[in-house]
């Protein structure tokens, strides 16, 4: 029973660690209206050798770019690539969660 | 690298054989963008790479036909693409564009008794106005064709509407009508109203126009 019990509190903050180590820009991005134009915003994003995954929401403007571990990546770098692709960036924000959540909570609304 | 990302699968598609179908006559920066559009009596196959997120040079093959079938002719041109001005909206894009060319005409005129054939330097300057959201779409395009003797200039109207919204990983269903005129090679306005699809990595559209002809046409960046 108690080694169940100490199982549990380990997974538990093993998970919690993950979840903490996990880091994700989210851009707000003007002018992304078509998927096909916006793919450009996705293949530069995928290009870094920081990126973990990437999503793109058209309908709410949203480039998450989640980090692989112990990566870091600038607010400017990500301005200039979407800039690159040919679109302008509104705000940018941290998120601890990962692309896969974001990308749930965005489809569910 | 460059060469097989060139040839490989981008020449494929030249062989199958546009004026350009969506918001945009070129891809990203570092991108190549190729694009077909056909139908009886306009064919054009067309590829070329962004060096700037405004600035693509290419090269374009061309093939016109007057309705009456007895004027017909070839283009090859390179062409520069530049996006002169672009509004990027919270919920909308609107982009004025210019794309030129230079290139050689191939023509042919029969006449009883007689066929006429001649090559001309043809210069293709033009401006293309459009504007998105993610639920309509509206493109205006006027390219001069011009060379010696000859005009045969280039207008287009488009407008459209999506079915519906979707993932940016899902294909997207559009309706769009086109409204065409191509100066000297046909008295009449081509009216096509077509399906098209998006996809992140593909554009197709089809339909038949008011002369009853089928038109095809596609795009692809990579």
């Amino acid at each position: 029973m108690k080694k169940l019990l100490l199982a549990s509190i380990i997974t538990v903050l093993l998970s919690n660690i993950a979840m903490a180590a996990t880091q994700t820009i989210k851009a707000n991005v003007n002018g992304m209206v078509c998927a096909f134009c916006a793919q450009g915003i996705e293949k530069k994003m995928r290009a870094l050798s920081q990126t973990k995954d990437v999503y793109v929401n058209l309908k709410q403007r949203i480039v998450a770019v989640e980090l692989k571990e112990g990566q870091t990546l600038s607010n400017d770098t990500v301005k200039d690539l979407i800039k690159d692709a040919g679109y302008e960036v509104t705000s940018i924000e941290m998120s601890e969660h990962p692309v896969l959540q974001i990308k749930a909570e965005m489809e569910a609304k | 690298m460059l060469f097989n990302q060139l040839i490989t699968p981008a020449m494929c598609l030249l062989l199958l054989a546009s004026q350009y179908a969506t918001a945009g006559p070129m891809g990203f920066k570092d991108s190549f963008m190729v694009m077909g559009d056909f139908n009886n009596n306009w064919r054009e196959s067309f590829i070329n790479y962004a060096i700037t997120p405004r600035d693509a040079f290419g090269v374009s093959v061309t093939y016109m036909r007057s309705d009456d079938k007895t004027k017909t002719r070839t283009l090859e041109e390179v062409t520069y693409t530049r996006l002169l001005h672009r509004w990027n909206l919270p919920n909308s894009q609107a982009n004025l564009w210019f794309v030129g060319g230079i290139g050689a005409l191939q023509g042919e005129d029969e006449h009883v008794g007689k066929d006429d054939n001649f090559s001309k330097t043809m210069f293709t300057p033009g401006v293309q106005f459009d504007y998105e959201t993610t639920r309509i779409y509206f493109a205006a395009t006027h390219r001069f064709y011009r060379a010696s003797d000859i005009n045969h200039d280039f207008t287009s109207v488009r407008a459209g509407f999506s079915f519906y919204e979707t993932e940016y990983d899902k294909t997207q269903p559009w309706f769009v009508l086109e409204a065409r005129n191509m100066n000297s090679l046909s008295d009449k306005i081509e009216i096509t109203p077509m399906l098209r699809l998006i996809n992140k990595s593909f554009f197709v559209e089809a339909g038949v126009n008011n002369s009853r002809q089928p038109r095809f046409n596609f795009m692809y960046i990579f």
